[in-house]
């Protein structure tokens, strides 16, 4: 072996310095969205596996859970004032305390989802040419005013206060729904979701497709992840957009027989071991009395939100 | 001897939640051998992903000829040029480390990023594929390889860059035989060439075969011990302690055996068991 050694690995390379004079790497956006974004989903996946462990309502039987889920946002959307969502919120807020969750973590996801989905989604429906109302912030004025399509637009654009409380219901409505949707799953293992699921009488085959989509999203997040790492320990240099989207659009072909592959792999792995196409369960426990108690607590809330 | 790699007092946890790493000491001199062993979790590959500079310590410090290297050092263009230069990593999954369409693609990438002319980065290509036999799959893409084939061009891919200094996780892991021949005969002749040898493996016999310096990682996370191969192989309490070895009960006809297995040294019979 040792006389098949390339002359050129013989070469011993001039020790190099790590004198930090020669500017900053800039990394590429599609990059840097791309890792964000499969490092979140893997994140997502960890805590939610991690952070089921210690806390009162981790323990609450999961069947409890996904009624009080559906039974809230049930509440949630038929509230329509803005001091109900409010007391709903710092009802989920208290939840979230209890469960010992990372409250800063917590929220800082689900925010970032309400201002995305909620807030900017509504935002336009503030202005006057949508909602009629009290103008009380004007951004623009017009020479005159224009009618356009079923929209009537006045000379002076602006926000009413009605538009205004509409957005601020509707992103309130979505931080609710989201923090309780978020709550359940992160006190809730997944597996036992889908067992109450499935006692909920939810059809078998949207919980396959439910069951693998998330493992499946966990190891593609995670392939994409681990590829990132292998490029970036042979990359020299900085790499701009340009050159980042062509390598991006290049590799998606190569993960999609990749992901293909490991799907018929799973497949076969699956009917070797005697899959049908329904979900087996086992040992689905007795519900507890502090489990009784709790669902009737939880829904005694909720009716109290209902009616106030 | 130059100290190449300097470890002090790193530690390592996944999502503020899982520890992979605590309190690691340790250093990578000039031309070393070193095999980093423990079991299954202990942390070999966090600690080989530190040392290339794919993962940051959540405490401690990573020095690389004296410099010390960070998120922020490797910000700098002429810090990563040199660092990468310098250092090559060969995953322990092949399938993550091959990410171009085709075997040359892959043996092309290092170079051309060094910035070498066409000819000389093909000549390495050619010649790195000649010394590892697989000239005939310069036109396959990378997930028509078997494995063995794979771990080949994974390897491939980092020496056409003529790294000093090259982080091996668990090479010869899930290859036939003669491929884990072949590529303990590949490290054993790199060594020779002068390269820096670091690898993580559980495999003892690797170890014995490369003659490496041994530093063992206990299921704590911990740098339990570091010597030389004969010392730390031949030391049967630490590797049971650290989960290396086993205690195993077997039957011969009519004789029950109890003996420490390692599938290496140590599957000697101590007489008759009941």
């Amino acid at each position: 072996m040792a006389n098949r050694i390339p002359s050129f690995l013989l070469n011993r390379p001039s020790p190099p310095s790590l004198k930090q004079d020669s500017g900053r790497v800039k990394v590429s956006l599609v990059e840097k969205g791309i890792n964000h974004l499969a490092g979140v989903i893997k994140r997502g996946y960890i805590y939610s596996e991690l952070l089921s462990k210690n806390g009162f309502f981790q323990k609450i039987d999961s069947r409890i859970k996904i009624f009080f889920l559906s039974f809230f946002i049930i509440v949630v959307s038929l509230k329509k004032d803005l001091l109900s969502e409010l007391y709903i919120s710092i009802f989920i807020f208290l939840l979230v305390l209890f469960s010992r969750l990372k409250v800063v973590t917590f929220y800082r996801r689900v925010l970032l989802f309400a201002f995305f989905f909620g807030f900017l989604i509504a935002l336009p429906s503030a202005f006057n040419f949508i909602t009629k109302g009290e103008l009380i912030l004007p951004v623009a004025k017009l020479s005159r005013p224009y009618d356009f399509w079923i929209y009537h637009v006045p000379a002076t654009i602006g926000m009413t206060k009605e538009g205004l409380l509409g957005v601020a219901m509707l992103t309130m409505r979505v931080i609710n729904s989201l923090s309780l949707s978020c709550w359940v799953l992160y006190t809730t293992p997944f597996l036992e979701m889908v067992r109450a699921l499935k006692i909920l009488k939810v059809p078998d085959s949207f919980l396959i497709i439910i069951s693998l989509c998330y493992k499946y999203i966990f190891i593609f997040s995670k392939t994409i992840e681990d590829m990132y790492l292998a490029k970036r320990s042979r990359m020299l240099t900085e790499e701009n957009n340009k050159k980042a989207r062509e390598w991006t659009a290049g590799r998606l072909a190569l993960i999609f027989r990749k992901t293909q592959l490991r799907c018929e792999e799973v497949f076969r792995a699956m009917t070797g071991r005697g899959f049908s196409d329904s979900i087996k369960l086992y040992g689905f426990g007795k519900m507890r009395a502090t489990d009784w108690a709790s669902g009737a607590a939880l829904f005694s809330i909720g009716l109290l939100f209902l009616l106030i | 001897m130059e100290k190449l790699i300097r470890l002090e007092r790193i530690s390592y946890s996944y999502y503020d939640q899982i520890p992979a790493l605590s309190e690691i000491d340790l250093e990578v001199v000039d031309g070393d051998n070193l095999a980093i062993i423990g079991a299954n979790g202990s942390g070999k590959s966090t600690l080989l992903q530190i040392m290339g500079g794919l993962r940051y310590p959540s405490k401690g410090k990573f020095l690389f000829r004296d410099a010390e290297v960070s998120e922020k050092s490797l910000r700098d263009k002429g810090s990563l040029k040199s660092f990468r230069k310098s250092l090559g990593y060969v995953f322990q999954d092949s399938d993550v480390q091959l990410f171009c369409p085709t075997v040359l693609d892959e043996l092309l990438y290092g170079p051309l990023q060094l910035d070498l002319d066409e000819k000389e980065a093909f000549d390495r290509a050619f010649e790195v594929m000649k010394m590892l036999n697989i000239e005939q799959l310069k036109n396959r893409p990378s997930y028509m390889l078997s494995g063995g084939e794979k771990k080949k061009v994974a390897i491939g891919s980092v020496l056409t860059m003529n790294p000093e200094i090259l982080l091996l996780d668990e090479p010869t892991n899930g290859l036939d035989p003669k491929t884990q021949c072949f590529l303990v005969e590949l490290m054993i002749a790199l060594k020779e060439a002068g390269k820096t040898l670091v690898i993580a493996t559980h495999d003892l016999s690797l170890v014995g075969e490369l003659q490496a310096r041994v530093a063992v990682l206990s299921e704590e996370h911990r740098i339990e011990k570091v010597g030389e191969v004969n010392e730390i192989l031949g030391d049967q309490d630490l590797l049971l302690r650290v989960n290396l070895i086993h205690e195993h009960i077997h039957r011969h006809g009519e004789t029950v055996h109890r003996h420490i297995h390692s599938h290496y040294l140590f599957h000697r019979h101590e007489g008759n068991g009941s």
